[in-house]
């Protein structure tokens, strides 16, 4: 990745707490510039998930400042957010695919809900398929697939409104070795076409392709480093 | 193609496409809709029906006076003069007609068939008459100098009896108003359980969307997006009923037409109930579509700010 590095994300002092005992991020500052590769990993309640809900505005920081992609997630507006999340593509651990419609379906309802036209979304939906190897699914229903195939189809449905960040909550999660790479591989071309990543796991293996990660644990940033190795605007 | 419009279609489209899933739940919702909608209708196909004749009538009002039975036809006839006289005491102008007994015997029997029955009386049970189409009387305080009128005619010699036969319209007129009330009521009740059933509706379709509805926000879609297609399926619920309700009230007036017209046959009169013309139709149609879309639109806010 190259060229000259600005900030998607910007995580200024954030917290988040449920309740007064109950904190999921404490004090987090941390930079994600576009073409960003990162991994955030850490152990089960480290804050991984909220830190990727917090940027999707699905939750909102109880203190400090976020910004993603210029826009203030803590100030936002409710009717301001469809047009934040159509910058984001996001693939969830539950894939949160729509069982009773086929898999064209599913990876055209971003499309769709944007204004574009049934023939437009169905053309950018195929190229969006093909990429993840699952053009020949397009038909079937979801539940005919196998979990790595669903998650690939998640995959399809986060990049076909071509987001400039990508969010992956632990996508390689209950996934056999070979599903799991090819599920990494597919968010690496990705990545490798110019899209910001940020990807929660708890598998390290995983962790030699980033180009930054950042460890988290009981809500605080406790290590974070750089791979000069991989590209990116670090 | 415009994108509004594209959204709207894509929209109507996704209301079709989850009522498909579940026609028969939307069928059974439509006709309970359809039986609050129509006793309404009904009603109104009945006032629409009547409020012609009463009207018509009430503007010409008319004062039969009948003479007694042996009254000399010289002092019938000279009764004119005094009539006249008594209509412009009162500053009334009227168009008078006298009816012989002769006349109004053949008359009676042409048009009651009633000519056997006539016949065995073996003489004329009718008086002679005077028949007065009053002008400008079109109000209450008009009805009111009718009355007045109607006294003044009585108190003349050989004069037996003074009908008003504009009391009777009065009386429809009065029933009409008070049936209009109780109609406006019930429309106001029902209408509130046609918001209710559509509320609720919708309220179960929000539920078993609600994962549908979390993906769409999740990919960006706004609440405009989100909340159309319930609009649509309220709007289509109710004029899906208002159509059934105004079909089984048109249907309703076949049986209910023979019996009047048996009825109307006695009064030589061929009143039907018709059912309302196509202007009305289409207003209660648009009135029952926006009312399933009231209920939509409270519905999906109450639910759908719940899974905000």
């Amino acid at each position: 990745m190259t060229g000259p590095s600005h900030s998607m994300i910007e995580f200024n002092q954030v917290s988040k707490k449920y309740t007064r005992d109950v904190v999921a991020l404490r004090d987090i500052t941390l930079t994600v510039n576009k073409g960003d590769l990162i991994f955030l990993a850490g152990p089960s309640g480290a804050g991984k998930t909220t830190l990727l809900n917090l940027i999707a505005a699905i939750e909102r920081p109880s203190s400090g400042t976020l910004t993603v992609s210029g826009a203030n997630v803590g100030k936002l507006k409710s009717s301001g957010l469809p047009y934040l999340r159509r910058n984001l593509g996001l693939i969830l651990q539950q894939q949160k695919l729509l069982q009773d419609r086929s898999v064209l379906a599913n990876v055209m309802l971003p499309l769709l809900v944007t204004g574009a036209t049934r023939a437009e979304a169905e053309k950018r939906a195929q190229a969006a398929l093909d990429k993840v190897g699952l053009l020949d699914k397009a038909a079937t229903d979801p539940q005919a697939l196998s979990g790595g195939e669903q998650q690939r189809v998640s995959i399809a449905r986060a990049i076909v409104n071509r987001p400039q960040i990508i969010l992956a909550d632990e996508p390689t999660a209950n996934l056999d070795r070979d599903n799991a790479n090819k599920v990494l591989d597919a968010l690496k071309s990705f990545h490798a076409a110019g899209v910001t990543c940020l990807i929660s796991t708890h598998d390290e293996q995983f962790l030699n392709s980033a180009n930054r990660v950042v460890f988290l644990d009981q809500g605080q940033i406790v290590d974070h480093w750089q791979n000069s190795a991989v590209g990116g605007a670090a | 193609m415009k994108s509004w419009l594209r959204q709207h279609l894509f929209a109507i489209s996704d209301a079709f496409t989850h009522l498909f899933k579940a026609p028969g739940g939307f069928a059974l919702n439509v006709l309970v809709v359809a039986i609050a909608l129509a006793l309404p209708f009904g009603g109104l196909t009945l006032i629409e029906n009547v409020r012609p004749v009463s009207e018509q009538l009430a503007v010409e009002p008319e004062i039969s006076i009948f003479m007694a039975l042996d009254a000399a036809r010289d002092k019938t006839a000279a009764l004119a003069k005094p009539i006249d006289a008594v209509l412009q005491q009162h500053h009334s102008s009227a168009k008078v007609v006298f009816i012989p007994r002769e006349d109004a015997l053949i008359s009676l029997k042409n048009k009651t068939g009633m000519d056997d029955a006539l016949t065995t009386l073996g003489q004329n049970p009718l008086p002679d008459a005077y028949v007065l189409k009053l002008a400008g009387f079109h109000d209450a305080p008009d009805a009111a100098r009718i009355d007045t009128i109607a006294a003044d005619l009585k108190a003349l010699p050989g004069v037996d009896t003074v009908q008003v036969d504009s009391e009777w319209v009065k009386r429809l007129a009065a029933l009409l108003g008070i049936l209009r009330l109780v109609l406006m009521f019930l429309a106001a009740t029902l209408a509130v359980v046609v918001v209710a059933v559509v509320f609720n509706t919708v309220r179960l379709q929000v539920l078993t969307q609600r994962e549908e509805i979390a993906v769409a926000k999740l990919v960006g879609a706004t609440d405009a997006f989100i909340h159309r297609p319930f609009y649509y399926t309220g709007a289509l619920l109710g004029l899906c009923a208002g159509g059934l309700a105004l079909g089984a009230v048109a249907l309703g007036l076949q049986p209910l037409n023979q019996a009047i017209a048996e009825f109307a046959r006695l009064y030589a009169s061929e009143f039907r109930l018709l059912p309302l013309n196509w202007i009305a139709s289409l207003a209660l149609l648009a009135i029952s579509a926006g009312l399933g879309l009231v209920g939509a639109l409270l519905s999906v806010r109450r639910h759908l700010a719940r899974l905000a």
